[in-house]
């Protein structure tokens, strides 16, 4: 029963990583129709943030405020520079060119820091657990599942209380009706990309606050599963891609804790294998998106 | 498959033979470049046939290469060698050793059948959902690469396999492969999945079955892909599983998306651009000496340069160099008819039994707004009813529910007596009922002729492709679009592209045709002429018509019966005169105080 409590911990913490990934990817897919690969490596400049911070000898509560300030800033340039000349283009055309980014993002890292895994210096406390019964519970843990729900509640109270986050809810069931009713594209989409570029932030921090390194390729895994968690909650829906994101944790951490050793190896694989079976079950995902199946005809 | 297009396929094969005999005169390096970008271009031809005919990328065609080269390399391995090699592997593979060309078949067979299995789910799938199951799936079948380790000697280097990919097999291949392609894009089944790629709804409507097209075209292009696997593992004789991960995957996706994944010819000059490209930035990778300046060595420079070339032809010519014209239909666009004229040209179209259409009570609930309210309505073969009422007031929900591309809520729909209320559109279809939609819902980037076999070869494989040709010159006469029948439909004028509606619709050769709004948007005389050709679709063919319009005259002129709808509910039903006096009707119109006026002029 504690080896239960412990691993439904741990799911719920690296659940709700995922949450955070699947939420950004799919605030950008909902209102641009866009796949946006290069999310990962908005997670890999904020994990460098950290690092830099560090050999600078800030602490960490100011490096990663700044790591994630440093996000949303990388997630608006990509916006301007990369995405915005194929806004209208077909959802295949945007999530190549994605692709190609995030390629060229990895191959800058690799040259210019190191193809290597880099030291993050992190306050000890972080590394401390508190011991609750037989539970030990880290610190890091806590702060992770405490600072993932405090981000879902924010930007449930910012999408439902906004004008902004209402504009994006609006532009998310339809762009073109939104755009004549006087919602901006550009500050739509440049609000979406700051949002998801703050959810790549702090899942990149709490990502490396548990590892404590950091590598080219380190955004590039996570956001591969925080596709699948989309796709598994219902591609475009926000509730769908945290429902996702959590089942998704649950799936992993469940089968590494109960699976017997030999069929160890075949984990990830049986992981992805189980959400496809979900799929088979509900193609839409567990929260289907509002405009699906609605298309007019 | 016409002239020309042979004559294109053929000019590709001279292209590739001419340069597998340069090159194996040449030799060396040059020679082993050409090896590889004969089976890049296997694979890129193959991941063509499904992404590029039904618009969805994929980047799980790695995970068939990589299990590919891994099995028949098991196959091929000589037992001593697998003694050393995988001494852990189960006695069935320890021992089997098969030549190069049994090996190559059974592999392809076995990724074949692998790929039915993942098909399956991934047809269910629409677009962006699909893709990135894709994506699950090569990571998937990484994990498993990794995992069996006795039989692939996990993440460390796979190695043994005999050497026999030389470059006249590898030439060979490629030229199957870019025939198989080409056929494969212009045959029924090609057609079929290019129209559900321009527009999923329409193809159902028109008897598409779209997950079935789907599918066919993955496992057909997981059988190419596999043959690059083979000859990629029997070209190397060592490699690692991370050979068929992202790096490889990025590599070939740009040489599908550069040149334009449509076509066939933009798989090919996308992959020669991209090898050369890449060829040219190995080789400064390490670092050159220009004018006595030494670059410094540059990791990743292949990445870097393909993902700027993407992103270059991304912002200028988002649908690749060569977009969505072959290079046969550029290169020889009027030297040669497109087709010769159909022998058995029909002056009449095949009788069709009579037939009866019912809807009985349907209801139709869009969360809780009742957009339907128990319907009844019933459309004999040669009737023509008009279904009119307010906008809202369901008319076209009505015709999405029987035509099977909405589900009811409640009631049924009956053909001749028979439930056919869960079917899917394409079922439908093929029972006879056709449709013309609201919102012109062509497929853009096909031909005027094109558009209109797509529906005419729903009875094929039963009945043959001349007939569906003779039905396609029928219903482009009937509506009188011989002239535009070769242009892209997405450039026709509007009034035009409401006709290939029609004549789409016309080519099921249905017993039920829907018109929705068929004269929207069309002036006086254009809607006059069109009245004079609806008229004579019901003598000609004899199919029972119901026509959505709100151009009353247009429908008090043309039907035999009229039903009016209003919020939901039938209002009044019957012959046009006496519809249009109702008062309900009127009211419905016009509200309650315009009909007092109507009502009190009328009876002066």
């Amino acid at each position: 029963m504690e080896i239960f409590i412990q691993q439904t911990i741990n799911a719920v913490s690296l659940g709700g990583t995922y949450a955070l990934l699947a939420l950004g990817l799919a605030i950008i897919f909902s209102i641009m129709g866009m796949i946006n690969f290069a999310h990962g490596e908005l997670m890999t400049i904020t994990g460098y943030t950290l690092m830099y911070c560090g050999i600078a000898g800030f602490p960490f509560i100011i490096a990663a405020p700044i790591a994630i300030t440093i996000a949303i800033l990388a997630a608006l340039i990509m916006e301007r520079v990369a995405f915005r000349p194929v806004r209208n283009s077909s959802g295949a055309t945007m999530l190549v060119t994605s692709f190609a980014v995030a390629v060229i993002l990895q191959t800058l890292f690799q040259n210019l820091i190191s193809p290597r895994s880099q030291a993050v210096i992190l306050p000890d406390m972080l590394a401390q657990s508190i011991h609750f019964g037989g539970l030990s519970i880290g610190i890091n843990q806590i702060l992770s599942i405490s600072i993932t729900l405090t981000i879902l509640v924010i930007l449930n109270w910012f999408l439902r209380k906004t004008i902004l986050g209402m504009a994006m809810r609006a532009a998310a069931e339809d762009f073109s009706v939104a755009r004549l009713m006087g919602a901006r594209a550009n500050a739509v989409i440049a609000g979406a990309f700051a949002i998801s570029g703050a959810l790549a932030g702090v899942a990149g921090v709490l990502w490396v606050a548990q590892r404590a390194s950091v590598d080219p390729l380190m955004g590039f895994i996570p956001v591969l599963k925080a596709f699948i968690a989309a796709i598994l909650g219902g591609l475009g829906s926000l509730t769908g891609a945290v429902a996702g994101g959590f089942a998704l944790g649950f799936i992993e951490i469940y089968l590494a804790a109960y699976l017997p050793d030999h069929i160890q190896p075949y984990r990830e694989a049986l992981a992805l294998g189980i959400v496809i079976f979900l799929l088979l079950l509900r193609p839409h995902g567990l929260v289907p998106a509002f405009n699906v199946g609605r298309e007019k005809v | 498959m016409t002239a020309r297009t042979w004559i294109g396929t053929g000019g590709y094969v001279v292209f590739l033979i001419a340069a597998a005999l340069i090159a194996a005169s040449i030799g060396g390096s040059i020679e082993r470049t050409l090896v590889v970008f004969f089976i890049s271009l296997i694979a890129v031809l193959g991941m063509g046939v499904y992404s590029g005919n039904s618009g969805i990328l994929s980047f799980g065609h790695l995970a068939f290469m990589g299990i590919a080269a891994y099995l028949s390399g098991i196959l091929t391995m000589p037992v001593a060698m697998k003694k050393v090699t995988l001494a852990h592997a189960p006695t069935f593979l320890a021992n089997a050793h098969l030549d190069f060309f049994s090996a190559t078949v059974v592999t392809v067979l076995f990724v074949m059948a692998v790929a039915l299995v993942v098909g399956v789910v991934i047809s269910r799938l629409d677009g962006s959902s699909a893709t990135i199951t894709t994506l699950g799936l090569l990571v998937i079948v990484h994990g498993i690469i990794i995992g069996a380790r006795e039989i692939t000697r996990g993440s460390q280097s796979f190695f043994g396999v005999p050497r026999w990919t030389d470059i006249t097999v590898a030439a060979s291949c490629a030229v199957l492969a870019i025939v198989v392609a080409r056929v494969f894009k212009d045959s029924v089944f090609g057609l079929k999945l290019r129209a559900s790629r321009d527009d999923q709804l329409a193809a159902g409507a028109m008897g598409v079955n779209v997950r079935r097209q789907r599918l066919i075209s993955w496992v057909l292009s997981a059988g190419l892909v596999a043959i690059a696997g083979v000859l990629i593992g029997h070209f190397l004789g060592a490699f690692s599983v991370k050979k068929f991960y992202f790096v490889d995957t990025f590599a070939l996706l740009a040489m599908l998306i550069v040149g334009g994944m449509a076509t066939v010819s933009g798989a090919l000059a996308g992959a020669v651009l991209i090898t050369l490209v890449s060829e040219f930035l190995r080789r400064i990778e390490g670092g050159v000496d220009i004018l006595g300046y030494q670059t410094p060595q540059l990791f990743g420079t292949t990445q870097i340069g393909i993902g700027l070339i993407i992103l270059l032809v991304m912002y200028k010519k988002s649908g690749g160099l060569l977009d969505r014209l072959e290079l046969d239909e550029i290169v020889l666009p009027k030297l040669l008819k497109d087709r010769v004229a159909t022998a058995a040209r029909r002056s009449s179209p095949p009788v069709v039994p009579d037939g009866l259409l019912e809807a009985r009570e349907i209801t139709k609930a869009f969360d809780g707004l009742l957009a339907l309210d128990k319907v009844s309505l019933a459309l004999k073969s040669g009737e023509i009813v008009g279904l009119i009422g307010p906008n809202g007031s369901g008319k076209t929900t009505l015709l999405n529910v029987l035509s099977g591309m909405l589900p009811a809520t409640a009631g049924t729909a009956l053909i001749d007596g028979k439930d056919m209320t869960p079917l899917p559109a394409y079922r439908l279809a093929s029972m006879g009922v056709s449709r013309t939609f609201q919102n012109i819902r062509l497929f853009g980037s096909m031909s005027v002729r094109q558009n209109v076999l797509v529906s005419a070869l729903d009875k094929w494989p039963s009945s043959s492709t001349r007939s569906a040709d003779a039905m396609v010159d029928l219903a482009l006469e009937t509506m009188k679009l011989e002239s535009v029948a070769e242009t892209q439909a997405s450039t026709l004028s509007y009034g035009d592209q409401r006709r290939v509606e029609v004549a789409r619709a016309l080519a099921l050769n249905p017993r039920f045709l829907f018109l929705d709004e068929p004269a929207a948007g069309m002036n006086r005389e254009e809607t006059d002429a069109l009245m004079d050709d609806l008229k004579g679709l019901r003598e000609q063919f004899g199919m029972g018509i119901l026509i959505v319009d709100h151009d009353l005259p247009l429908i008090m002129r043309l039907c035999d019966r009229v039903v009016v709808l209003n919020e939901g509910h039938v209002i009044a039903e019957g012959e046009p005169q006496s519809v249009q006096k109702n008062p309900k009707v009127i009211e419905a119109y016009l509200g309650r105080k315009g009909s007092r006026q109507v009502a009190g002029t009328l009876t002066e």
